[in-house]
């Protein structure tokens, strides 16, 4: 069975700084797959890489087999071409837009009479021709030259953005919780839901029948994941006067409305206490059972070992280690890297 | 749990918006008169134009500086599509059309360059923006007639009728209602929730799959259309363009206030930071020094009982003209006002409520 998500040899450096060396991860289809480490080990970052909020220095991630990476289309050739032209058009109009305007308007234009448009079009040519090179041909390369490149780079440096990411169905929460404070529970998760709305602008503005029965549609899917995550009872609070605890469980259903095949989850239990800690570990079975292959970092040992499939420990960066629980638990270099070893003591 | 009525009909807009369409009549009962459909509205246009800010600054977090400019380029737009001068001599209505067109496109232009700019340094690019497009109506005088201005221009109609000053009262009235419920229904729906998401956490909205790029330029073109459309009613009212430097960073300041009082990112608080702000400069003030410059006002009886020495008249003179005058004291008032704004209500007048999607009726017994 091929891995829903690989790293090969993923290296993160932050100038002199090597967050992640050569780190390699192969989670497979429906498993559950802990991600630990002493703090500061680059569990966090490795997770920055594979969704796209940094770009690995060195190799590659893979999800379903394929890398998650805009490839230069018909499209974007289309796009750059129609950027580029129309930029040449407006660099020739500002610099001859009082030429143009006098032979084409001022010069033909006679209060009462009848204005000869065929005239005034033909103007422009002749204008243009007069202005030279320098302000026509010229002007339209840079325009034209400008833009295009403009656009290529703007295009390399969006190749591979979260929001591409979590559309191909990689979704994640944050270990600092990222809510959207202001929104409701409700809203919170239709944010979430955004890719899967039809109504565009203009349906949003005009509301059509469509738009409400989509609304009512996406607002009941909404609801059905706040009580998957057990936060039915609170939907129509803020989400910034919930507790920490629920928080969480919040930025989850918001991450499973993306409807995402691999789930990133970044210290779920951090701040939780015992009991909420026990709900949580049934909450990601449940999310497994529905499908979906979890990826967590924790610190939280019992929520890890008791989850768990696979387990990768990090340390400094590098990859240690990586088993099933019962492999990690007698493994002395893990044990070293937790416990420490005699030289630090 | 209470059983919450389907769909409630809320009672105080549109109780507002009968007492703001009644104005006209109310003021006409009154002795004398207030005369207060020219100020009110202006009242309306700078409405249209805080709420196109609103959509860009107060949801989406971009703050804009210029937005000024867009109200010149609608303003300009207009001007050129109507006015006899030029050939095209449009009607006000397809006028309009190409002005909110222009404006969109304005707004494209200024949003796609500026899409990885952010926070501080986008309000320079925009405040930038604002000078230049001013710089350029003045020093395009082929096309724009420079500082003389583009006129005369063709007044608000409707049905092939111009306004009087009544009728362009409920006209704008009609455009800031319209506007007020396009705004509103942007922002409750996935457009608004996007901008809003954008605003409170760029990252994390992206990463739930929102393309803020996509999100940021429809922000851009919607605050800069209303902004044209609120420039293309201005002059069609004077009558004229004006000078360029009618729509400088003073404008886009005084768009930008009403946003902080009313409360930024609310549509209501908008249009009640509109009354306020501009309601306290072109009403309250302008009442004010008609009443001080009235020459049974205080100052004058107090002058004749002591004489008319030479330094007592100008000392008159200048206390009436200057200290006692009120609409001198604008900018002061203005100051104070968001001082205390800042002091004691930080969040503005009305600020946006935090509830817009109530859970789905019968969903809580579902369970």
């Amino acid at each position: 069975m091929t891995a829903i998500l690989e790293a090969r040899d993923v290296t993160m450096r932050f100038g002199g700084l090597v967050a992640n060396e050569r780190v390699s991860l192969s989670v497979r289809p429906g498993e559950i797959f802990a991600v630990i480490g002493p703090n500061g080990a680059g569990k966090t970052t490795l997770f920055n890489a594979i969704t796209g909020i940094y770009e690995p220095t060195e190799g590659e991630v893979l999800f379903e087999g394929r890398p998650i990476r805009r490839e230069w289309g018909m499209s974007d050739r289309v796009k750059g071409l129609a950027v580029g032209l129309v930029s040449a058009a407006v660099a020739v109009l500002a610099l001859n837009a009082s030429a143009l305007w006098q032979g084409a308007i001022v010069d033909r234009y006679v209060y009462g009479e009848a204005f000869p448009w065929g005239e005034a079009l033909d103007s422009v040519p002749r204008t243009l021709r007069e202005s030279g090179f320098w302000l026509t041909w010229f002007a339209a390369a840079v325009g034209f030259a400008v833009a295009r490149l403009g656009f290529g780079a703007i295009w390399k440096a969006q190749r591979r953005t979260p929001d591409l990411v979590a559309r191909a169905g990689v979704a994640r929460t944050f270990q600092n919780i990222r809510l959207f404070g202001e929104m409701n529970l409700v809203e919170n998760v239709l944010v979430g839901m955004d890719q899967h709305f039809r109504s565009g602008y203009w349906s949003c503005l005009l509301r059509p029948p469509g738009f409400w029965r989509e609304r009512e549609r996406m607002r009941r899917r909404a609801f059905d994941l706040l009580k998957f995550v057990d936060l039915a009872d609170n939907a129509a609070d803020a989400a910034r006067s919930l507790p920490y605890g629920h928080q969480r469980r919040l930025e989850i259903a918001r991450a499973l409305a993306t409807r995402p095949r691999l789930i990133l989850l970044d210290e779920p239990a951090a701040g939780m206490n015992p009991a909420e800690s026990a709900d949580l570990m049934k909450l990601i079975r449940r999310i497994r059972e529905s499908g979906v292959t979890v990826v967590l970092i924790e610190h939280d040992m019992k929520v890890v070992m008791g989850i768990s499939d696979r387990i990768a420990v990090l340390q400094y960066g590098r990859k240690i280690a990586e088993g099933t629980p019962d492999e990690i638990r007698n493994d002395p270099v893990c044990i070293a890297a937790y416990l420490g070893t005699e030289d630090l003591g | 749990m209470s059983a919450a009525a389907p769909r409630r009909i809320r009672l105080t807009p549109w109780a507002g918006l009968a007492a703001l369409a009644a104005v006209p009549f109310i003021d006409a009962l009154l002795p004398g008169g207030l005369r207060l459909e020219d100020p009110m509205s202006e009242v309306f246009i700078y409405a249209i134009l805080a709420l196109g800010l609103n959509v860009l600054t107060g949801f989406t977090g971009l703050l804009n500086l210029g937005v000024a400019a867009f109200a010149a380029i609608g303003a300009y737009a207009f001007a050129i599509a109507t006015c006899e001068i030029y050939p095209f001599q449009l009607g006000f209505w397809p006028a309009l059309g190409v002005t909110v067109a222009a404006g969109a496109i304005a707004g494209f232009a200024l949003g796609a360059p500026t899409l990885r700019v952010r926070g501080d340094y986008l309000a320079i690019v925009t405040l930038g923006f604002g000078e230049i497009v001013k710089d350029v109506l003045v020093n395009l005088d082929t096309i724009t007639k420079g500082t003389q201005g583009i006129n005369p221009l063709p007044p608000p109609s409707f049905l092939g009728t111009p306004l009087e000053a009544r009728g362009q009262y409920w006209l704008l009235l009609a455009f800031v209602t319209v506007t007020f419920v396009g705004v509103r229904a942007l922002e409750r729906s996935r457009v608004g929730r996007a901008w809003i998401s954008i605003r409170e956490d760029e990252l994390a909205s992206r990463a739930m799959g929102i393309r803020p790029d996509h999100a940021k330029m429809l922000a851009f073109a919607t605050c800069a259309a209303l902004a044209a459309l609120a420039g293309a009613l201005m002059v069609s009212r004077l009558s004229s363009s004006g000078e360029p430097g009618n729509y400088d960073f003073q404008v886009s300041i005084l768009a930008l206030c009403i946003i902080i009082v009313g409360g930024i990112g609310s549509v209501r608080g908008t249009l009640v930071g509109a009354i306020v702000m501009v309601g306290m400069n072109s009403i309250v003030l302008v009442k004010l020094s008609e009443l001080v410059g009235s020459p049974d006002a205080p100052g004058a009886a107090l002058d004749e009982a002591q004489g008319l020495a030479k330094v007592g008249v100008f000392l008159r003179t200048w206390a009436q003209n200057v200290l006692v005058n009120p609409t001198n004291w604008k900018f002061l008032l203005f100051g104070l006002a968001l001082v205390l704004m800042m002091v004691f209500r930080p969040q503005g007048i009305l600020p946006p409520r935090p509830l817009h999607e109530a859970p789905p009726e019968g969903g809580e017994e579902g369970a």
